[in-house]
């Protein structure tokens, strides 16, 4: 690498590295709740199974970090994506606040879901 | 110079990494897309017992059996292609980068049938 990305852009640096990390935490966190969710488990997902985990609180911990990291990535790249086919300004920040939006609007259902179903232990 | 870019624009650079980066988009828009709709169905939970044991119960029917090794797939490729981007971007693995898809591809797809036997065989 002749140049770090400090060099070639300010914020558009950022975001690029930002979701290159991202990712790679994302990978590791995917693939363990693939396996566990997916392979390990038998049949139907049950209501009191789910409970019975949330009683821990690194599992909480992890699915918040999961869940910020995920809807992170997904949303910085639908940007990522859209940036490539938008010159006018109007339409950038149009569509930069849509995604911020969407990406508050699901973090709070996730975050409601965290802690709703938490507080029913 | 700016240039307007089309999404399916390949006419001068029909070559591997052109395919990895539409394909790349491609599944992260499904993705992100899907975990949308994953939030929401989660969030059931926070209704109590017999909503969520209901959609649970459609989940685990054949139709979204096939679809979560579908998902699997598309995840797998992301994954896999996303770890080349890295490993392009942070190494010297532009100079290797179309061997790396072609091996990371392998890995998925091999991935992908062990995942989906899995899946099929913890129905």
């Amino acid at each position: 690498m002749d140049k770090n990305f400090r060099e070639t852009s300010k914020s558009g640096g950022l975001i690029w590295l930002f979701q290159r990390v991202s990712a790679v935490v994302l990978f590791i966190l995917l693939m363990a709740h693939y396996v566990t969710y997916h392979f390990i488990g038998h049949g139907v997902v049950k209501y009191a199974d789910v409970i019975e985990k949330m009683r821990a609180p690194w599992f909480n911990l992890v699915q918040f970090l999961f869940l910020f990291t995920a809807l992170y990535h997904g949303i910085n790249g639908i940007w990522m994506v859209a940036e490539d086919y938008m010159k006018k300004r109007g339409t950038r920040i149009f569509v930069f606040s849509i995604l911020v939006m969407l990406g508050a609007i699901l973090m709070f259902v996730g975050m409601l879901t965290i802690f709703k179903a938490g507080a029913k232990l | 110079m700016y240039k307007d870019k089309k999404f399916f624009d390949l006419n001068y650079y029909k070559f591997t990494g052109s395919w990895a980066w539409i394909l790349h988009r491609l599944s992260g828009l499904a993705l992100i897309f899907y975990l949308s709709a994953h939030i929401w169905v989660i969030s059931t939970i926070s209704k109590g017992p017999e909503g969520f044991n209901r959609v649970m119960g459609v989940l685990a029917s054949p139709l979204f059996k096939i679809l979560e090794i579908g998902l699997w797939g598309v995840i797998l490729f992301h994954a896999f292609n996303g770890i080349r981007v890295v490993i392009v971007d942070f190494w010297k693995g532009s100079l290797h980068h179309k061997k790396l898809f072609f091996i990371m591809i392998f890995i998925a797809f091999v991935l992908w049938i062990a995942g989906g036997y899995l899946i099929v065989s913890h129905m």
